[in-house]
């Protein structure tokens, strides 16, 4: 297992730690560990309780939704420096998706209990964290709308012939 | 008979002498009269023809003649005509595109210039002034219009000083007049008895020494001077013009413009009437087997609804986004595109509106981008509308399912010497003419990316093996490579916006040593939709960092899913000096272009290339204009500085 | 570029006068060329040809006036690829969608003898309400050259020019001065699509849209400035014309209607229906 400090700094360099406080990524990293995972690892799954929240320091990471009689599908891919397992800090602490690595990565996982004891006891983790996950939530939010805008799809409506 | 250089005094009883030293050489004077109780410019074949006590009475949407005012024959002060219907007809015939049915070649015929030997008599200080703007548009640039300027070369330009107004008017405040001061061969100033007659050019000095009369008294000078006077002081200051560029550019947000769009029937009368308004649109008459397709080019206008359609959609779809259009357009940024206003301050857009729309009254009530840069200029090939290069079709290879790769070989080597991110007009009979970025030059031939967007880009992708291609150019700006010397580059490309950037790569691969890190990033909507597939592996190896995301997953995909952004937006390109460059459709162009300034990527360095309505692709037509510029040929690939708040703004 | 086979033309009709086909038939110079370059397959006005299709191309004209009619159009849509209204019945309901504002059993009454053996619909309606139409030639009658033109564009494989500009702009091409703004003539020009060639302004008439409303046409502000020298009543009779059903015309007409003394307004939809 790797020392807390050099936890700490690890998280710093990623664009998820970059945006908290010195205090807030000191707290995390001494709840967090270092995980090498294989391609193919099933890190969370959608509609389970979110047992770890995580932040990916190499590789690729996809996030699946299954829909009934057409299988799983990946909706987006999680790049180095984000985050996934948001939902261990908002309720009702469910995976709003199932995470898969796509490659060999490198994660910082916490475990969700442990997370939210700690929120409740330091407010100002909380101050800190907080805003930077909304931040990520929202930039994901943008994204799917912006999938949905379909910008490359070819003009349907030109007129006849 | 009178000396050269004095100014001379004609009779009223002596105005056929004028008319007969005018039709000389076997010239048509056109003039002032009154047809069908209705104001017209047309043929004076004698003195009784043109409009003796007529006079005008004008006010916003109305406009109204009467008789019996005495012997004048100069006090209409203007009507609905104006004389681009002579220099720049309403309709013109640019050339032929034939396809010959025995084997499928074709061929191209523009038409020369054929102008009419044609006098001009009663022109205004404000019509010298739009004739002046319009050789300034038209022939003053490094393209021209050779048809408008054989038609300017033939024709004498007599003006007449204006000694009434009509409450339309406000030539002071553009400076256009009423005193005539440069730009004609003779000038009038009407008096009850006569015409004090002056000369501004060496054929006007020349006829002037031939007209019957006297010289003009101190006396009959002073009057013809203190009647222009008197016109002035009628006329007033009706525009505060001081800064009025900038002024209307910053009121880009004006809850007017949406005011005046309830009044505006977008009916184009106000630019049909302007004696500056140049926009054209071709048009094709084809015989049912499209062997013979006559082109046409005629006027045209920003009001109308598919001025700035695109496959994709309209740029401005609103009344209010074509009403601002024509003003910011007529009163600031032409300044930017031409030096001077395009407005000349003859009132007729105030009075031919048909619901009255008073520009005076607008401008008062609605009340900064800079020019763009220098560029590298390479003199295309057949630049303008009805000349091509005919080239051959070598081979058709699909990319996706609607788009392919076409491989062109020209015989004209300029075609093969274009900078990356510029583009051809390409023309087959028959259709209309549309812009396509060239993919790739290569030594004896051009690769272009299309994709089957409508009918036009249907039929390119239709043509044979061994079929024939009408293509000029290149056209536009590119993408300046030398910028990214010694620096990293960044390449955001999304669906067919690869094709355009594709040259950038084969030009930073081509001299891999001077440019930094290199990273690609390509969004297409499946990873059926990738263009270049093949390539993108190869880039790999030769150091480019190539990232590839779909907005959809498909069979077989284990890479990354979502859009282009998210390739962007945990990177930091603060740290190190970058260029980048983004093409794609405007909306992700704009979420890009925000990622890579918050990641530290100057707006001086992202460079974006725009799409617009384009037809002639050499800034003559105006229908891709946005702001100052043309984007046709102060662009496609502009810096977001240049730019500026016109970038993704709806309806500019 | 090579076509296998020709494509199969019908021309058909619903309710209407057979001057919008006849234009097709008027197109002399050209007939012999078209002849060889389409199968006309139905065109009861020029052969005893018939055909049920299917059709590459279908020209329509008429309105749906009776039961049968609607029928009909949704059976002829289902035979042919591509359906092309023709003329201002076709496109907008035509003069006969005049009934529309009225008490149609009244109408009928007043005009035959024995009304009961007449099967009508209470409405005259553009075929376009009916079934989905891939393109329309506007006008009363439609204009050679736009059918001249939509022919070669179908062979050709482009896009058919028709623009959708104002008649205002034909006018100020051809020379021809505004007969509103100089001579104070009620014009619907500048609300009206081209394709006639400024035919009315050129005889100092105002323009009466046999071609229909433009795309986004500010109906409201043209009527509202012609209101100021004419009644409303005045305004209501020239939208309520040859296109008047056309949406754009029929909200012009419906808030002059509003503006209507209460006498008038009685009088302009005495007998409607609802």
């Amino acid at each position: 297992m790797t020392a807390p400090g050099s936890l700490a700094a690890r998280l710093g360099s990623t664009w998820f730690g970059s945006g908290l406080s010195i205090h807030a990524r000191e707290r995390l990293a001494a709840l967090a560990e270092l995980r090498e995972v294989e391609p193919g690892a099933v890190l969370l799954r959608e509609g389970a309780d979110t047992e770890r929240f995580g932040v990916l320091l190499r590789g690729l990471l996809a996030l699946r939704v299954g829909v009934a009689g057409r299988g799983t599908a990946t909706l987006m891919t999680v790049e180095p420096g984000d985050i996934f397992g948001w939902s261990a800090a908002v309720p009702p602490y469910r995976a709003t998706s199932t995470v898969v690595a796509l490659e060999a990565s490198q994660v910082l996982l916490l475990e969700s209990g442990a997370l939210r004891d700690l929120l409740r006891d330091d407010e100002q983790l909380m101050l800190a964290l907080y805003p930077r996950l909304l931040e990520s939530v929202s930039r994901r939010l943008t994204a799917t709308r912006t999938q949905l805008l379909d910008l490359y799809a070819r003009d349907r409506e030109y007129e006849p012939w | 008979m009178v000396t050269a250089a004095g100014t001379a005094f004609l009779p009223r009883e002596r105005l056929d002498a004028l008319l007969d030293l005018l039709r000389e050489g076997g010239r048509t004077v056109i003039g002032p009269t009154v047809r069908d109780g209705m104001p017209v410019l047309g043929e004076i074949a004698t003195v009784a023809d043109l409009p003796a006590g007529w006079r005008d009475e004008q006010s916003p949407g109305r406009y109204r003649l009467s008789d019996g005012h005495g012997d004048r024959v100069f006090d209409i002060v203007n009507g609905q005509m104006s004389w681009k219907q002579f220099t720049f007809p309403p309709r013109q015939k640019v050339g032929e595109m034939n396809r010959f049915a025995v084997d499928g070649s074709i061929s191209f015929q523009p038409s020369a210039p054929d102008p009419p030997r044609l006098a001009f008599l009663g022109v205004r200080a404000c019509e010298l002034a739009a004739l002046g703007i319009h050789d300034r548009v038209l022939a003053g640039g490094t393209f021209v219009d050779e048809d408008y300027r054989a038609r300017r070369d033939a024709a004498l330009v007599v003006a007449v000083q204006c000694t009434r107004s009509a409450s339309g008017c406000f030539c002071t405040s553009m400076g256009t007049g009423p005193e005539v001061r440069t730009g004609h061969d003779l000038v009038l100033t009407e008096l009850d008895d006569g015409f004090v007659v002056d000369a501004g050019s060496p054929a006007g000095e020349r006829l002037l020494a031939r007209l019957p009369g006297r010289l003009a008294t101190p006396g009959e000078e002073a009057a013809a001077s203190a009647a222009v006077a008197a016109t002035r002081a009628a006329i007033g200051d009706p525009v505060a013009t001081d800064g009025l560029r900038d002024r209307l550019m910053d009121q880009l947000d004006s809850p007017r413009w949406g005011q005046v769009a309830d009044r505006c029937l977008a009916c184009t009368n106000c630019t049909m009437v302007c004696p500056t308004c140049f926009c054209t649109s071709t048009s094709i008459s084809s015989d049912l087997g499209g062997a013979v397709n006559v082109t046409e080019r005629g006027w045209d206008s920003c009001f109308n609804p598919g001025f700035a359609r695109v496959a994709g959609g309209n740029f401005r779809p609103k009344r209010e986004d074509r009403y601002r259009q024509w003003l910011t357009h007529k009163f600031a940024t032409w300044i930017d595109q031409f030096g001077t206003s395009g407005c000349v301050g003859c009132g007729r857009c105030v009075t031919w509106c048909p619901v009255g729309i008073d520009v005076r009254e607008e401008l008062a009530a609605i009340a900064p981008p800079a020019l763009p840069a220098e560029r590298p200029f390479i003199r295309p090939a057949a630049a303008t509308p009805g000349r091509f290069e005919i080239t051959t079709l070598r081979a058709s290879h699909p990319e996706t399912p609607d788009t392919a790769t076409l491989t062109l070989v020209p015989t004209e080597p300029v075609l093969l010497a274009g900078l990356p991110g510029q583009f051809v007009m390409v023309d087959m009979p028959g259709f209309p003419a549309f812009p396509i970025s060239v993919s790739r030059y290569a030594h004896d031939h051009l690769l272009l990316t299309v994709r089957g967007a409508g009918p036009a880009t249907a039929a390119l992708l239709n043509t044979p093996v061994g079929g024939q291609v009408g293509l000029r150019g290149p056209l536009g700006t590119g993408w300046p490579i030398d910028r990214a010397l010694g620096r990293d580059v960044v390449i955001v490309a999304g669906g067919i916006g690869l094709a355009p950037l594709r040259p950038v790569v084969d030009a930073l691969l081509a001299d891999r040593g001077r440019f930094g890190k290199i990273l690609l990033a390509y969004g297409a909507r499946t990873p059926a939709d990738r263009l270049f597939t093949g390539e993108l592996t190869a880039w790999t190896d030769r150091g480019v960092e190539v990232l590839q995301i779909v907005d959809r997953s498909g069979p077989g995909w284990a890479g990354r899913v979502g859009v282009v952004t998210n390739l962007l937006d945990h990177r930091d390109f603060a740290s190190r000096p970058t260029v980048a460059f983004v093409c794609g459709p405007e909306r992700m162009m704009q979420a890009t272009t925000s990622v890579l300034r918050d990641a530290g990527v100057s707006r001086e360095r992202l460079f974006v290339s725009l799409e617009r309505h384009m037809q002639c692709g050499i800034g003559l037509c105006g229908h891709c204009q946005m702001g100052p510029f043309f984007v046709c040929r102060d662009g496609p690939v502009f810096t977001l500085t240049e730019l500026g708040a016109l970038f993704t703004r709806e309806g500019v | 570029m090579v076509a296998t086979r020709l494509p199969r033309v019908g021309v058909v009709k619903l309710a209407s006068c057979d001057g919008c086909q006849l234009t097709l038939l008027d197109l002399e110079d050209e007939l012999l060329a078209i002849g060889q370059r389409f199968d006309i397959v139905e065109f009861p006005e020029a052969t005893s040809r018939r055909s049920m299709g299917p059709y590459d191309v279908l020209l329509v004209e008429g309105s749906v006036s009776t039961p049968e009619q609607a029928e009909q159009i949704v059976d002829l849509r289902a035979r042919t690829k591509r359906l092309v209204t023709i003329g201002a019945c076709a496109t907008a309901g035509g003069i006969q969608a005049l009934r529309n504002w009225s008490n149609e059993p009244e109408w009928r009454a007043s005009v035959y003898p024995r009304p009961e053996e007449v099967e009508s619909l209470a409405t005259s309606t553009p075929i376009a309400e009916h079934v989905t139409v891939d393109a329309e030639l506007r006008g009363c009658p439609i204009d050679p050259h736009q059918l001249l033109e939509l022919l070669t564009a179908l062979r050709i494989g482009r896009r058919p020019q028709l623009p959708d500009e104002a008649v205002c702009a034909e006018c100020k091409r051809l020379g021809r001065i505004c007969v509103l703004v100089a001579g104070g003539t009620a014009c619907l020009g500048p609300v009206t699509q081209v394709g006639c060639g400024a035919l009315c302004p050129a005889y100092l008439r105002g323009c009466y849209a046999c071609f229909g409303p433009r795309d986004a046409a500010n109906t409201n502000s043209l009527a509202g400035w012609l209101a100021r020298d004419r009644t409303e009543a005045e305004v209501d009779r020239l939208f309520a014309g040859f296109t008047g059903y056309a949406p754009a015309f029929r909200e012009a007409s419906r808030r002059a209607v509003e503006a209507m003394q209460p006498a008038a307004r009685r009088r302009r939809t005495k007998g409607k229906a609802t």
